[in-house]
């Protein structure tokens, strides 16, 4: 059914209507402009015309009912809110039928009575409008008189669209890929030979190549121009949009496109069809006012949202200004406070251009009343996110009471984009430039990175910065035993947050042909891609968004907070999945991975029927989570679990991926190591016991450990202690009860005796602290309470109950609280005196 | 082993009833992959590791300025010892799912020509990651050779 004619009606079909949507809203606006409706009417009734012959009913009978109504427009009748709204609805239905036909090859069944008939009856009244609208029809009459002969345009604009535009043929994207790739591959060999004859003086050879070499080039630039579309494919739905939202918000909006003929990689005008939507409707609902306040602001009565797209210096800038009220910045400062992203201090020292820049972090909305439109907080940070995935950048400058300009940087392509060429233990990587801040010496005589809790950072002027050894991160072996006396961080910014990855050397910056990876390494996070360099050698295209998520890095420190807090919200845990033995990947959460290592074979040894490692001159033993790995014989990852200044490595087969997963164990296990099952994206993960191995691994020093199986009972009624504290206290190897009340509390101390400790939450009512308090006071005993609170902020009511007030996303306070606390009992507990506010905050 | 196999061999046009292999060899043992399957026999020059991947991908290797997805056969059959010649070594170019790989084996042999009375199921005591990969056996005058199993052997979801 599928036949050419079809699918020529089709693809010609949806451009055309396209182009009508603006042409509606544009008329509507401007009812003298009779040339639009004109082309309006054309359309349709080409599509009514062919659709009756290719024996498509709906379509045939929609099409009809439309281009009744339009022909009653185009006959002088005046284009009223209805009549646009009516053939704005059978044009949708003209799409959907279309998508439809596309999929199925046939028309689907049911009719269109319900949008036929009122364009008929609407018709009837243009037709008649006396009977209508009495009075005000004969006003409007008199006004569309003028146009109203319109033979004469019409028959003009017909005759200038076919002398003008040049000669078009239409040709599958299949073949424009195909011909990218050809010419990608033709690139590399080019670049292969210009390397090979760089070294020899052979005029003979020199001359057609450098003239192969410059028509290779002006090949690729040609092809890649056959890739391009204008910027007009993009902006041909924003007056439908902005028409809607005038309607929706009761505001007057005028929508205003410049720089339509920019052109753009097709593949970036599809990205970008969301966030700039997004923009424009952020625009029309917090930029621009009311009529009644623009008239009393002084302004026109009609707002103006200005899309411009123009070219310079190898990108695209897509600009989108309001003149509405701007932006307020103290009402970001505030909800920057509220948020913790930053404190009053920071802020004082930001320039206005850093404050507004926080609307692009996660959660960021200063919309008081959430509206239909936007508001909700999700969005600003998907367009950043979605804008940088590109390798773009958007920024926004505001001037109070003037309006806002949102500016989107975008590359011109995505198949081919500059990138640093560095290399790490011998192995060249290309790392995209867009991301990259700067390059900093990191070698032997600097000491601008520290080791801190076995991670490293970089010293950078004021700030902090996470970094990361290339080398170890990807577990690669080091050629040589001593590294490279001047290594380089280079410093990257993806999402707002910086990190740095040391690398041995950089040692070129060129364009690369990006290519994706393909369908059996497509499941790495790391790479984007992969390329091949002038000598013909493949090297793997670092994804810096996948580097920073894949250690945790995503958001500066002093943002970490804010950075749980969201994910305790979200109930959603980090968790990293690996592969040891058969059957379902294993999980652990990352909290509890200190790092992970390649323990190779000459670093291990075999000790009392087990294996240890050294590092750092100390002996960690190492743990085969499965009998099939055995470490002497080729390297394996090892997941270094640090438990109370001890460490000891568990040994896996692979690292598959980290997720952020809810961490609800669906199927409980029988006991061993694992704690039992769930499913993760549709497959079904085991959970690891981590105590089962740390139990093995320090089988021999139990009985030197003083608190080991010191008594904790953690009440939380919530589930997210349970899942995320209690495995960390395991770790810790206390002995941990959890429970969901007070009442079932109690129920735990008669059945097993006094605890040593008890958690509770401080920020849940019924748990807080006059709870707690009652607790201790019930039995008698000196129990010390730890609370747990989500805010951080430490207020002398919570502190009356328990003895501690800890953040309660800060597991590692807790450890050490409850440590302190343990300890000190066992010499004299005398109750609120570990009321120490210094350790709580 | 050459011998054996030659007596065995000759080359004619496959009719029906009949399957055409290409016969390669590591560690020794011969395999017999579907001459339909394979698309070109090459020299790997270099080959780019590719860190968190597959264990038994070797890497990454330019063919003609395409890169392809080099995998160790001797891996994949949990062969162990002996020294691979992942660089400078014979690859087999494969395309499975409109992805192109290079299967890195030690030796390269004739196309064998084997009627289809000469298959015998793989038995049933056989390793099991072998018979996964194996699609049948063919008796070759005193060899048996067993046929690989391409899907298998490039498809590391379900290993």
């Amino acid at each position: 059914m599928m036949d050419e004619i079809l699918k020529d009606f089709l693809t010609e079909t949806t451009e055309h209507i396209e182009g009508v949507e603006s042409q509606l809203v544009l008329f509507e606006r401007d009812p003298k402009d009779a040339a639009l409706v004109a082309g309006i009417f054309r359309l349709v009734h080409t599509i009514k015309g062919t659709s009756s012959f290719l024996g498509l009913n709906r379509l045939q009978k929609v099409a009809h009912s439309a281009e009744n109504l339009i022909g009653e427009l185009r006959d002088g009748a005046p284009p009223t809110q209805t009549t646009v709204s009516l053939i704005l609805g059978a044009i949708d239905r003209i799409k959907v039928l279309l998508e439809e036909i596309e999929q199925n090859g046939v028309e689907p069944d049911g009719d269109d009575r319900d949008l036929t008939e009122p364009l008929d009856a609407q018709a009837e009244n243009a037709r008649n409008p006396n009977a209508a609208l009495p009075s005000i029809a004969t006003a409007d009459n008199n006004s569309a008189a003028i146009p109203a002969s319109t033979g004469e345009p019409v028959r003009m604009q017909k005759a200038s669209a076919a002398a003008k535009g040049p000669e078009t043929i239409r040709v599958a994207v299949d073949t424009i890929e195909r011909i990218m790739q050809l010419v990608s591959e033709l690139v590399l060999t080019r670049n292969q030979l210009l390397e090979l004859t760089r070294h020899r003086e052979d005029d003979l050879v020199k001359a057609p190549l450098q003239r192969l070499s410059s028509l290779t080039t002006d090949l690729q630039d040609a092809v890649m121009r056959a890739r391009m579309q204008p910027v007009s494919r993009l902006f041909s739905n924003l007056p439908r949009l902005v028409r809607e939202l005038s309607g929706e918000l009761g505001k007057k909006i005028d929508l205003v496109t410049e720089g339509d003929d920019t052109e753009l990689d097709r593949q970036l005008i599809e990205v970008l069809r969301d966030p700039l939507t997004h923009l424009i409707r952020n625009s029309a609902d917090h930029g621009i006012e009311m009529p009644m306040a623009r008239a009393a602001a002084g302004k026109p009565e009609f707002g103006e949202i200005r899309v411009a797209a123009s070219h310079e210096a190898g990108q695209i800038t897509i600009a989108i200004t309001d003149d509405g009220k701007g932006l307020d910045l103290e009402r970001i400062k505030q909800k920057v406070l509220t948020q913790k992203l930053a404190t009053e201090a920071d802020l004082a020292r930001m320039s206005e251009e850093d404050v507004y820049r926080f609307i692009f972090e996660p959660g960021f909305s200063t919309a008081v009343t959430v509206t239909n439109v936007s508001g909700r907080g999700v969005g600003m940070d998907v367009v950043r996110s979605n804008i940088e995935l590109i390798g773009g950048s958007v920024s926004v400058t505001s001037k109070p009471g003037r309006g806002c300009v949102f500016s989107l940087k975008i590359p011109l392509t995505l198949a081919i984009a500059p990138a640093l060429i560095i290399v790490a233990a011998g192995q060249r990587f290309a790392l995209p430039q867009h991301a990259v801040v700067e390059a900093v010496a990191v070698g032997s005589g600097t000491d601008v990175v520290e080791e801190v809790q076995n991670s490293l950072v970089l010293k950078l002027r004021e700030e902090v910065i996470p970094v990361v050894d290339l080398q170890s991160v990807l577990g690669l072996n080091r050629i040589t035993e001593t590294p490279a006396p001047d290594r380089l961080a280079v410093i990257m910014r993806v999402g707002g947050g910086a990190f740095g990855i040391i690398v041995d050397a950089v040692i070129d910056i060129q364009e690369i042909v990006v290519k994706p990876l393909s369908a059996s390494l497509a499941h790495l996070k790391t790479f984007s891609g992969h390329t091949i360099l002038g000598d013909g050698s493949v090297v793997l295209i670092l994804d810096p968004a996948g580097l920073g998520s894949g250690l945790g890095i995503e958001k500066q420190a002093e943002k970490k907070r804010e950075a749980l807090k969201d994910l305790a919200l979200s109930g959603a845990t980090r968790l990293l999945l690996f592969r040891a033995g058969p059957g379902a990947l294993k999980a652990l959460p990352v909290s509890l991975v200190g790092r992970i290592e390649m323990i190779k074979p000459d670093n291990v040894y075999e000790t009392n029927g087990g294996w240890v490692t050294l590092h750092q001159k100390r002996l960690m033993p190492l743990i085969p989570m499965h009998h099939d790995i055995r470490p002497g014989e080729k390297a394996f990852p090892a997941l270094v679990i640090i438990a109370r200044g001890r460490s000891m490595g568990l040994l896996v087969e692979q690292i598959i991926d980290i997720v952020e997963e809810e961490l609800i164990v669906q199927l409980p296990a029988s006991g061993g190591a694992i704690v039992g099952a769930a499913a993760i994206d549709g497959q079904p993960v085991d959970f690891v016991d981590i105590s089962y191995y740390l139990s093995s691994a320090f089988a021999g020093a139990h009985s030197q450990s003083d608190d080991l199986g010191k008594r904790v009972v953690v009440i939380d009624p919530d589930g997210f202690v349970r899942d995320m504290l209690s495995p960390v206290l395991i770790a810790a190897r206390y002995n941990v009860t959890v429970v969901k009340s007070f009442a079932e509390a109690e129920l735990a101390v008669k059945q097993n005796g006094l605890f040593d400790a008890l958690i509770a939450d401080a920020d849940n009512d019924q748990l807080g602290a006059a709870g707690a308090g009652l607790f201790r006071m019930e039995y008698g005993a000196p129990l010390p309470v730890i609370g747990l609170t989500a805010s951080g902020t430490f207020t002398a009511e919570t502190a009356r109950g328990p003895v501690m007030v800890i953040n309660k996303f800060e597991t590692q306070s807790v450890l050490n609280a409850l440590a302190a606390i343990l300890a000190c009992e066992t010499k004299s507990f005398t109750g609120d005196s570990f009321f120490t506010p210094e350790m709580a905050a | 082993m050459k011998n054996a196999l030659e007596t065995a061999t000759d080359m004619r046009v496959t009719t029906v009833g009949e399957e055409s292999y290409f016969t390669v060899f590591v560690a020794g043992e011969i395999f017999g992959l579907p001459v339909a399957r394979t698309q070109t026999v090459f020299r790997i020059s270099s080959v780019t590791p590719v860190p968190f991947a597959h264990p038994d991908i070797a890497g990454l290797v330019n063919l003609r300025g395409r890169i392809v997805t080099a995998v160790s056969l001797r891996r994949r059959l949990k062969i162990a010892g002996g020294s691979e010649g992942v660089q400078n070594g014979l690859a087999i170019g494969i395309e499975h799912r409109s992805e192109n790989f290079a299967l890195i084996v030690d030796q390269v042999g004739d196309v064998l020509v084997v009627a289809r009375s000469m298959e015998i199921p793989v038995p049933p005591h056989f390793d099991h990651e072998r018979s996964r990969l194996t699609t049948a056996l063919y008796r070759v005058g005193k060899l048996l050779i067993p046929a690989l199993n391409i899907e298998a052997i490039f498809d590391f979801d379900k290993s």
